[in-house]
């Protein structure tokens, strides 16, 4: 459903109390740039995550197709009888087994139904007696069990959509009876000051301290399960949806869902959206099974999406995600709208993009497009299996390994020991872009497979270098012929360096060392001192760096210019994260610098310097 | 201004197939004519050392085709290339081909419009794609681009499935056409199709033509042919398919012609016919054989000069040309091959760019849209004539000639104009004796003979002194004697204007220029302003030498040599301690201010000399003017500062200034180009191309390795730490008809060959060291020896 335009962002709290603090300067031991493991989040992630697992909810990206993004968008002829009407039961239908007919064979199996199956044509709401939204007649006159009849004979998965919290249209003066709770009514789930909730406000927000609060979740859970749904998307779910504060705080809503999917007693895949507070990334783990990171992909005109409104955002917005995605809960990119390029409002090379950010990010890959209407290009991208197998497979999901400046790099280390490597170009104009094997951990040959293209391109030592269009990508699997690079290590605490202006040494238990140089602004600036090279050349450098939102900075060794780059937020401000840079170091001694500028820069933990260049 | 595109008034849609016109043997040396059977040269052409190779890892796209474009360009005809593997994309642009007319109705201020109608404005002639299916960029690998400066050729290679594909594209002097060679190895083949566009509103077809109100008449065609597969004309396209290769011919041109009685029209040239004569033509011959016709004729004049800065490593050497401009920046370690390339892509571009037709203007010859910024114009206060600094310096004064004919067939235009219009009463500078002889410009100069925006009156005198330092550099009595009409008419016009002044608290009695502004900043009527009295002073005395070298309007040229005594010569304020720009001591204009107006005696001018023979005070105060401009400023107005310290001897700063030029243009910033353009942020976030800094760049390496005036030349004046180990450079002409070959080593020239083309008679010095050469014209010697 729309995301309502919202400009307020979580501004940082108050910095920690600054802790002079001196520490020694050389390590040796480089923080893993990539981690060994298959599934980082994997080893953190609470049982109950594992009980989702088990009953085979998201074990996996879930694929498939959902229905918002034609109905949000300005396309001619899609929407005839007014915003979003494209909703009914004969469109669904015909997508199902147009998905049925293309898709499915490459693991395409939920069709999702989303906000308005509920509302007639003019968008106003539908309830029964028990205050549970009601298919509109209309829209789906057989009732929504039909439809998914009809999914499931086809073999496929059937999705529905709810809005959090007791929608205001259905309070119905507080005396609609909660189905199956004796004596409970809406006055009973909601706060008696009727105080609202979700992204648009226009939900009560649900008294759970009121045990026919939990009532009402487990008739709704009821009425999706008896219809035979798969997959629930509960969205304006906060903190998030562009909403804060205690009023839009819906964990407690989640979790009753996710306690009324179970005692529903059908396997229910709970997706929760959108824009989720990362700062909740626990609790959304706890109680569903995928969480959107961001803004809706759509740009709600004559398109699908655009470039700028608002795929490019999730470049900078999911590597802060990156390490909570694993089996049992998915980072979700939202909807991969890349299969008719006309619709999608967007060049090959962004659709390419588009669908390599989406797997190697290890996104739910549901599209968006008319799949009686994709063309030859977008159904190969649909249907590359190699790049599925991505998405699917047992690798980790990917982060950049690079700055996230125009041009970038992600990549994950999959369990084989090979490695998903993409090159992005976010440039507005073509751009060659390098893999260096040293920002992978790894140095002299290996080989490289273009896995849009189905095609071995050789060995190539130490890095590969390709043209990229404008905003356009490669993804390759690279296998190490080489040997392992090892670090030096130089803590930013470390006594010999020289902290400038308001630079200042602060605590930070996830840092190595314990510490970080941080305030690093207007002018504040960090200097390594004693960087020492056997030989001249261009290092891709680690900065292992804390910063809750994105922030530049730039980046010198010696007397050069240096060079300006961006550092993707880590999710907060005791989260480390590690990315390479170039800098070109002399033989010998050398300083290297971390400044400001006239800006902000993240907070610094360490630099490790790699043994060759 | 208004930034209406002029639309075609006529259209003329020919089809290929049709019976080709005969092209008309024309009078007036049009730009676009018919040219003999061009001389093919035996033997396979010489490799390229890799210094002289720029090269690339990524293609342009048809939105960033001025930053990443390459261009190439036959001297008249242009392009700048995208080497997109699946979309071959050229912008083709015609020197001549312009927009407007005379211009000649001033406004209500008694200055010209500045319109792209009336004033008009160089623009594109044709767009040509040649679309490959199968070969999108996101497919290919190991791409690879390269600008063979030597041989003038521009490529791009990849693979596809294991299938090496690479093509080759040039504009040829010698068969006047643009040529695309497609070739592969491996078994490959190409499929696809050409595609030739106006930009104008002219139907796609394999040839058409239009014209403009203005009465210019254009036209272009292209033809295609390969083996292996068929090629053939489908409607407005060329089809191809599965061709083991394919050579694709463009060529192009108007019916503009450089003379003012004829309006600057040819009516008797048919350009579309004639188009389509050439490409059929050159298609007679294999690819190869118009490859090496074009490498023979660029290397003639490519190879006249060498330049060696010193070494770059091993780690610079291995990086493509976009990421060596980044690690220069980024790391400040100076990369001397880098620099000299710098310099060899200014000479490439002015072999490419200005070669039998018009001048280069603001964007040389490349253009990526219709409407370029300022028209792509000539403008007469700084631009034009950078452009031009570089060729004589560095062995390419055949360029140079393209700017002498301009500025002859415009000048009875502009003499016209000039007894019409310049003493209107609207005209805030017009004469105010009331006289009104000779001819000046307007600040912008069109090829119609007409000018734009404001007046410019000492603009005439230093498109003279550019002209006559041609001469200086190269003795030709020939060229003096066709630049002096120009040189009389220009002294007329300041006979006539000159007022005669006191100076104040003196009874001294001077001769001022009549208000005027100095471009381009401070009050628009101050008399005496430095630049027009410099400029003058200058042009007076090339004059007096100009009559007497040719024995001609001798007794005018004595009465202008005693003028030019009178002359007023600027001062330094007491206030600021900056050799004054306008008669006042205050600063009336910007501090830092990108113009150097009132430095053009310092240089190109020479009048001002930090030798001693210019009073210190004055030498001072140049200094103190030029740092306060400050280093900060962009392109043309980097390479003027640098210029200027180099005539200072300050190797630091001269340097400083072009490694400022060198920095990398991102988001539209001031700097150089991933195609080594440069570019002027003249909006926030909104580059645009300005050439005159790819020519006054180079400018300023070679006089940071030489000065020279007549009789005198001075080796390496302003040499930086960053190339003083060792270095060598080839081929660098001195003013007084000598060339200079030079090798240096630790700062201190190891031995000088002095050439004379037409000199005899020089003091070659270095420091304190100074000897006198005496020389016969084709002879040389060659000196050692040098101690500071």
């Amino acid at each position: 459903m729309r995301s309502s335009p919202y400009s307020a962002l979580s501004a940082r709290g108050a910095r920690a109390t600054v802790v002079l603090a001196l520490a020694a300067g050389l390590t040796t031991t480089a923080p893993a740039a990539l981690a060994d493991t298959a599934a980082p989040a994997a080893r953190t992630a609470p049982a109950v995550r594992t009980a989702a697992v088990e009953q085979g909810l998201a074990a996996k990206p879930y694929m498939g197709w959902s229905s918002w993004s034609m109905q949000s968008s300005k396309y001619p002829g899609l929407n005839p009888d007014g915003d979003y009407s494209w909703l009914t039961e004969a469109n669904v239908l015909k997508q199902t087994d147009a998905l049925a007919a293309k898709l499915k064979k490459y693991g395409y199996e939920h069709v999702n139904i989303d906000a308005g199956w509920w509302r007639d044509k003019a968008w106003t709401p539908e309830f029964d007696r028990y205050a549970r939204q009601k298919p509109d007649p209309v829209r789906f006159p057989r009732g929504m069990k039909a439809v998914a009849d009809h999914i499931h004979a086809k073999g496929l998965k059937a999705g529905i959509y709810l809005p959090v919290g007791l929608e205001k249209e259905a309070y119905a003066d507080g005396k609609a009876p909660i189905w199956n709770a004796d004596g409970c009514t809406t006055a009973d789930i909601v706060y008696d000051d009727l105080r609202t909730t979700n992204g648009w406000d226009s939900a009560y927000k649900i008294d759970f301290s009121d045990p026919c609060a939990q009532k009402y979740i487990d008739s709704q859970a009821r009425l999706f399960a008896d219809w035979g749904y798969d997959f629930l998307k509960l969205d304006g779910v906060g903190p998030g949806s562009f909403k804060s504060g205690e009023n839009y705080d819906n964990v407690a809503d989640v979790a009753a869902w996710h306690q009324a999917i179970a005692r529903a007693g059908r396997p229910i895949h709970l997706e929760i959206s959108w824009s989720l507070d990362i700062g909740h990334a626990a609790d959304w783990k706890k109680y569903s099974n995928g969480w959107r990171i961001d803004t809706d992909v759509e740009c709600y005109c004559n398109t699908l999406v655009s470039w700028e409104s608002s795929v490019d955002d999730r470049w900078d917005d999911a590597p802060a995600w990156t390490r909570h995605a694993g089996p049992g809960g998915w980072n979700d990119l939202d909807a991969l709208d890349v299969g008719n390029g006309e619709m999608d409002g967007l060049t090959k090379a962004e659709r390419q993009s588009y669908a390599t950010l989406w797997a190697i990010a290890k996104s739910p890959l549901y599209t968006g497009d008319d799949l009686t209407r994709l063309d030859p290009y977008g159904l190969s991208l649909l249907t590359n299996r190699e790049v599925i197998a991505v998405d699917q497979g047992a690798g980790p999901p990917a982060r950049p390994v690079t700055a996230s400046d125009p041009q970038q790099v992600w990549a994950a280390k999959n369990p084989d020991g090979t490695y998903t490597v993409a090159l992005f170009n976010l440039a507005d104009a073509p751009a060659a872009v390098t893999a260096d094997w040293a920002t992978l951990g790894f140095t002299g040959k290996a080989a490289v497979r273009d896995l849009w293209n189905h095609e071995n391109l050789g060995t190539h030592q130490n890095r590969i270098t390709e043209a990229l269009p404008a905003h356009g990508s490669r993804l390759f699997t690279v296998t190490p012929h080489g040997k392992q690079l090892h670090f030096t290590g130089y803590e930013a605490e470390s006594a010999a360096n020289t902290l400038t202006g308001s630079a200042s040494v602060a605590d930070c238990s996830a840092c190595s060392g314990g510490k970080k140089v941080g305030n690093l602004y207007t002018g504040g600036k960090l200097t390594f001192a004693d960087v020492v090279v056997p030989k001249a050349g261009t290092y891709q450098v680690r900065i292992t760096y804390v910063s809750g939102d994105p922030r530049p900075a730039l980046v010198s060794a010696g007397g050069g210019a240096g060079a300006r780059h961006a550092f993707a937020a880590t999710g907060d401000w005791g989260t480390p994260a590690t990315v390479s840079v170039p800098v070109t170091l002399k033989a010998g001694r050398n300083t290297v610098t971390v400044d400001s500028g006239d800006g902000y820069a993240p907070d610094i933990d360490r630099i490790d310097v790699p043994a060759s260049s | 201004m208004t930034t209406r595109s002029p639309e075609p008034s006529r259209r003329t849609l020919l089809s290929l197939a049709a019976t080709a016109g005969t092209a008309a043997a024309l009078a007036g040396l049009p730009a676009f004519t018919a040219t003999a059977a061009p001389r093919r040269p035996t033997g396979p052409p010489r490799a390229t050392d890799a210094r002289h190779v720029l090269w690339w890892q990524a293609p342009a796209d048809a939105h960033s085709m001025i930053e990443q474009g390459l261009p190439v360009g036959n001297g008249r005809l242009g392009a700048l290339a995208s080497n997109d593997p699946g979309r071959e994309l050229l912008l083709v642009t015609d020197a001549t081909m312009w927009t407007g007319g005379l211009n000649d109705t001033l406004e209500a201020d008694g200055q010209f419009p500045y319109g792209r109608d009336d004033f008009g404005s160089f623009t594109l002639l044709a767009r040509l794609t040649v679309d490959l299916a199968d070969h999108d960029l996101g497919a290919v690998s190991g791409y690879r681009r390269t600008l063979d400066l030597a041989r003038g050729v521009a490529t791009a290679s990849y693979t596809r499935s294991g299938i090496t594909y690479r093509r080759e594209i040039f504009a040829s002097r010698p068969d006047d056409v643009i040529v695309l060679h497609f070739t592969q190895s491996g078994g490959g083949h190409y499929t696809g199709t050409v595609t030739l566009e106006g930009t104008h509103g002219e139907d796609a077809a394999v040839s058409f033509g239009g014209s403009f109100p203005g009465g210019l008449r254009y036209g272009a065609a292209v033809t295609a042919y390969g083996t292996g597969g068929p090629v053939s004309v489908h409607g407005t396209r060329v089809d191809f398919s599965h061709c083991a290769d394919l050579t694709v011919v463009v060529a192009g041109g108007t019916n503009y012609a450089p003379d003012a009685a004829a309006g600057y029209r040819d009516p008797s040239l048919d350009p579309v016919s004639l188009a389509r004569t050439k490409v059929r033509r050159a298609a007679a011959h294999p690819a190869d054989t118009l490859l090496r016709t074009h490498v023979a004729d660029h290397r003639a004049l490519y190879d006249r000069f060498g330049l060696d800065l010193g070494q770059s490593t091993d780690e610079q050497r291995v990086l493509d040309t976009w990421e060596r401009v980044n690690l220069r920046h980024r790391s400040g370690d100076p990369d001397p091959e880098l620099e000299a390339a710098y310099l060899g892509f200014g000479r490439y571009l002015m072999i490419s760019g200005s070669r039998g037709s018009l001048p280069m203007g603001l964007q040389g010859l490349w253009l990526d849209g219709n409407d370029p910024d300022w028209m792509g114009d000539y403008h007469t206060d700084i631009n034009l004539q950078m452009n031009y600094w570089m060729a004589d310096r560095t062995g390419l004064e055949p360029c140079f000639d393209a700017l002498t004919d301009y500025c002859l067939a415009q000048l009875p235009s502009w003499t016209d104009l000039t007894r019409r219009l310049f003493n209107d009463p609207r005209n805030r500078y017009r004469n105010s004796t009331g006289e009104n002889a000779g001819w000046t410009v307007a600040i912008s100069t069109n090829p119609h003979g007409g000018g734009g925006w404001w007046w410019h009156p000492a603009g005439n005198a230093w498109l003279c002194n550019t002209l006559f330092e041609h001469y200086e550099y190269t003795l030709s009595r020939s060229h003096l004697e066709r630049i002096h009409p120009l040189l009389k008419g220009a002294c007329e016009f300041w006979q006539a204007r000159l007022l005669t002044t006191t100076l104040p608290g003196t009874s001294k009695e001077v001769l001022i220029a009549d208000s005027d502004w100095s471009p381009e900043h401070g009050p628009l009527d101050a008399k005496g302003i430095t630049y027009a009295q410099e400029l003058v002073w200058a042009l007076f005395g090339n004059y007096a030498t100009a009559c007497a070298e040719l024995d001609k309007d001798t007794g005018h040229g004595e009465t202008v040599a005693a003028l030019r005594e009178r002359l007023h010569l600027p001062g330094v304020s007491p206030t600021t301690g900056w050799l004054e720009e306008w008669m006042s001591p205050d600063n009336l204009g910007e501090t830092t201010h990108r113009h150097l107006s009132p430095l053009v005696g310092l240089f190109p001018g020479d009048r001002i000399r930090p030798d001693g023979s210019t009073p210190k005070d004055v030498v001072e105060g140049a200094t103190a003017l030029l740092t306060a401009r400050g280093m900060e400023s962009f392109g043309w107005a980097n390479a003027w500062r640098a210029l200027c310290w180099a005539r200072l001897k300050n190797a630091d700063n001269a340097y400083q200034a072009i490694v400022n030029n060198l920095r990398p243009s991102s988001g539209g910033g001031n700097g150089t180009a991933f195609n080594l353009f440069d570019i002027y942020e003249v909006d926030k976030g909104r580059g645009i191309f300005q050439i005159d800094a790819n020519f006054g760049t180079p400018a300023a390496i070679s006089e940071m390795l030489l000065y020279s005036r007549p009789g005198h030349l001075e080796l390496l004046p302003a040499l930086p730490d960053a190339w003083a180990a060792s270095g060598a450079v080839t081929g660098l002409a001195a003013r007084g008809g000598f060339v200079v070959d030079l090798r240096w080593k630790d700062g201190k020239p190891a031995s000088a060959r002095i050439r004379s083309v037409a000199g005899r008679t020089t003091i070659v010095a270095f420091g304190g060291d100074a000897r006198t050469v005496r020389l016969k014209p084709g002879e040389s010697v060659t000196l050692k020896g040098f101690t500071r």
